[in-house]
C-alpha cells in the first residue's frame, strides 16, 4: 500500500514538472521580422534590442499626456539588414516603402526616405519602453513611435513585421 | 425481333446526335474572354488576384459549377454551396456545420462577400489566397472529407468537365491546382455593393432617422468628457467595405476554448484572437462569431455593450471603452442598441442574394438541356 502511494506520488510530481516545463517551451517570444528589400533579413527578440544603441523620443499618446519612449532608431535597425539608407538612397531606392504589419493586421507605411537622417531629423524609432517601463501587453513589446507626429495612427503597436518593398 | 433491331439502333444514333449537339450547344453558351470586375471607385483596387490565376468569364463558370457540385465531397452530397448558401449572403444559418462524416465543424461558416479584396482568409486568417483557402474545405474529414485525386478521377469521369477545363486551362488535364484555381475565380466575383448604405454613400438613398443615428454610433468612438455617444464599430469594421482586415480579441470569453490565432503563432498575445469580418449582409449571416454563439444582431450588440469579459489578450481598443464617465463598459441604451442595429441592415444588399449569376448553374444547365432534347 506504502509503495503505491510513494508510486502515485512519484507518478505526480513527475506530470507536475512536464506539466511545468511544457507550459515554459509554450511561451514563445515575440519578434520583429525585418524582410523584402535587404540584404539580411533579421528576426529580432526583445533582447536583441539592447544590442543596438537606445534613443528616446518623447511625444503625446491618446491620453492626451506626454510619455517617454525609448528604442532603437528604425533606419539604424534597417541598416543593419542591409536596406539602401543614406548614399545608397537615391534613384529608384527612393520609390522604396517600408511595411509595417501589427499582430491585429493593421499596416502603415513610411516612404523609406522619412526615416533617413539625412532627409529628416524626425526621429522614428521601434519602441520597447515607454517611461522606463516595457509597453504595456496590448501595445508592445514592440511599437512604432514617430516623433511630432501630430495624428498617432502611425505609431503602430504590437509590430511583428517590417517589410522594404518597391512601389510598383 | 430482328426487323426492330436496326430502328432501335436509328432512334439511340438520333438521341446520341440531339445529346451531343445539345452538349457543343451548351459549351457554346459559355462567354469566354477576361471577366471584367466592376464595383463602386470607393471600393479601392487593393484587389488580390494571384498572377498565375487571372480572372476569365469562362473560369468563372467553371468555379461556379465547381462551387455547387456535390461530385466533390466523399458522399456526393455536400457542396461549398451547401455551408455558403447564396441566400444567406453564403454561409448556412447554423452554429457549426455537419460535414460528410457528420462531424460538426470547429467554426461557424463564414460569409463570402468582397472577397476580392481579402488578403487573408479564415476566422484565424491562415490562407493567403482563396486558391490555398479552398483545398481545407474540400479535403477536411469534417467537411468535404474528400482528397484532391479523387476529386480530380471523379470529375475525369463526367461528360462535362474535361471539355469545360479544356475552355479554361487550354487541355483538358484536370488538375488539384485547376480545381482550386477555378473556385477562386468564381467567388473573387461575389462583390456585394447595392445595400442601402451603397445608396447612402452614392447620395441616393436618405437614410431615416434611426439609421442616421445607427451610423454616428457605429463610427464614433464613445468620449463622454465632450458628450459623444458610439460604439466605435467602426474602428474594426469601418470603411467603405466594412472590413479592415484586423484580428482581434473581442472580450468573449476569459479562458477561450478556442484560442484562435495562437494556437498559430504560439503567441499568448494572440489567444482567442479572431478575424473582425466584413459586417456586409450581416443581417442575413446570423448565428454570429466564430462559434455561432449569438443568435441574433441583438445578442452581439448586447454583447458589445454590456459584456465584454477581461483578459490579458483583450484588444486594448474594446478594453474600458465606455458612455459614461469612469464607466467599464459601453452602456449603450436601448433605443441605441435599435438605432445600431438599424445601420446595420442597411448593409444588406438583395440584388447580391438573388444575381442569378451567383446562383446554381447545374439547375439551370439541366433546364437548358431539357430544352434543347425536347426540340
Amino acid at each position: 500500500m506504502k509503495k503505491l502511494l510513494v508510486i502515485i506520488l512519484l507518478s505526480i510530481a513527475g506530470l507536475c514538472q512536464f506539466v511545468t516545463a511544457n507550459a515554459q517551451t509554450a511561451e514563445k517570444q515575440a519578434t520583429v521580422k525585418v524582410s523584402g528589400e535587404v540584404t539580411t533579413p533579421l528576426e529580432l527578440k526583445l533582447a536583441d534590442m539592447q544590442l543596438f544603441p537606445q534613443t528616446i523620443v518623447s511625444r503625446k499618446d491618446r491620453d492626451g499626456k506626454d510619455h517617454t519612449y525609448s528604442g532603437v532608431i528604425l533606419a539604424t535597425i534597417l541598416q543593419k539588414a542591409g536596406v539602401t539608407l543614406g548614399k545608397d538612397l537615391r534613384g529608384e531606392n527612393l520609390t522604396k516603402y517600408v511595411k509595417v504589419e501589427a499582430s491585429d493586421g493593421y499596416q502603415v507605411l513610411f516612404a523609406l526616405a522619412e526615416l533617413d537622417k539625412d532627409f529628416t531629423d524626425r526621429t522614428i524609432i521601434l519602441a520597447t519602453q515607454v517611461d522606463g517601463n516595457p509597453l504595456a501587453a496590448g501595445d508592445g513589446p514592440f511599437r512604432i513611435i514617430v516623433q511630432d507626429e501630430k495624428k498617432p495612427a502611425r505609431c503602430i503597436k504590437q509590430v511583428t513585421t517590417i517589410k522594404i518593398e518597391f512601389a510598383k | 425481333m430482328r426487323p426492330l433491331y436496326p430502328k432501335t439502333a436509328v432512334i439511340l444514333l438520333l438521341l446520341s446526335i440531339v445529346i451531343f449537339s445539345g452538349w457543343t450547344y451548351w459549351l457554346k453558351t459559355i462567354e469566354t474572354g477576361p471577366y471584367q470586375f466592376v464595383y463602386p471607385a470607393n471600393f479601392g483596387n487593393r484587389i488580390n488576384i494571384p498572377n498565375d490565376n487571372q480572372t476569365t468569364r469562362q473560369g468563372v463558370y467553371l468555379g461556379r459549377m465547381l462551387f455547387y457540385e456535390k461530385r466533390l465531397s466523399a458522399n456526393n452530397a455536400i457542396s461549398c454551396s451547401s455551408c455558403h448558401q447564396q441566400a444567406k449572403a453564403f454561409t448556412d444559418g447554423t452554429v457549426l456545420s455537419k460535414g460528410v462524416d457528420s462531424v460538426l465543424t470547429s467554426r461557424n461558416s463564414m460569409s463570402l462577400t468582397n472577397l476580392l479584396w481579402t488578403r487573408k482568409f479564415f476566422w484565424d486568417g491562415r490562407a493567403s489566397s482563396l486558391e490555398e483557402q479552398a483545398v481545407f474545405p474540400l479535403t477536411n474529414p469534417h467537411e468535404m472529407g474528400q482528397p484532391l485525386d479523387i476529386s480530380v478521377r471523379k470529375l475525369s469521369e463526367t461528360n462535362e468537365y474535361p471539355a469545360l477545363f479544356k475552355l479554361v486551362f487550354g487541355d483538358g488535364n484536370i488538375t488539384p491546382d485547376r480545381i482550386t484555381k477555378a473556385l477562386a475565380q468564381f467567388e473573387r466575383t461575389l462583390i456585394s455593393c447595392n445595400s442601402k448604405y451603397d445608396g447612402y454613400l452614392k447620395n441616393t438613398y436618405k437614410p431615416t432617422q434611426d439609421e442616421l443615428k445607427g451610423i454616428a454610433l457605429f463610427m464614433n468612438g464613445p468620449d463622454p468628457e465632450k458628450g459623444i455617444r458610439g460604439g466605435n464599430c467602426a474602428h474594426c469594421h469601418g470603411g467603405v467595405k466594412n472590413y479592415m482586415e484586423l484580428f482581434h480579441n473581442n472580450g468573449l470569453d476569459s479562458i477561450p476554448k478556442d484560442i484562435g490565432i495562437e494556437a498559430l503563432t504560439g503567441l499568448s498575445a494572440d489567444r482567442g484572437r479572431f478575424k473582425a469580418p466584413t459586417l456586409r449582409n450581416i443581417a442575413l449571416t446570423a448565428p454570429y462569431m466564430h462559434d455561432g454563439r449569438f443568435k441574433t444582431l441583438n445578442e452581439v450588440v448586447d454583447h458589445y455593450s454590456d459584456h465584454i469579459k477581461e483578459s490579458a489578450s483583450l484588444s486594448t481598443f474594446i478594453r474600458g471603452e465606455s458612455n459614461d464617465k469612469g464607466g467599464t463598459s459601453l452602456n449603450l441604451r436601448p433605443q441605441e442598441k435599435k438605432e445600431l442595429i438599424a445601420f446595420l441592415n442597411m448593409l444588406t444588399d438583395s440584388t447580391f442574394i438573388n444575381d442569378p449569376r451567383f446562383s446554381d448553374p447545374h439547375l439551370s444547365s439541366t433546364l437548358n438541356k431539357t430544352k434543347n432534347t425536347s426540340k
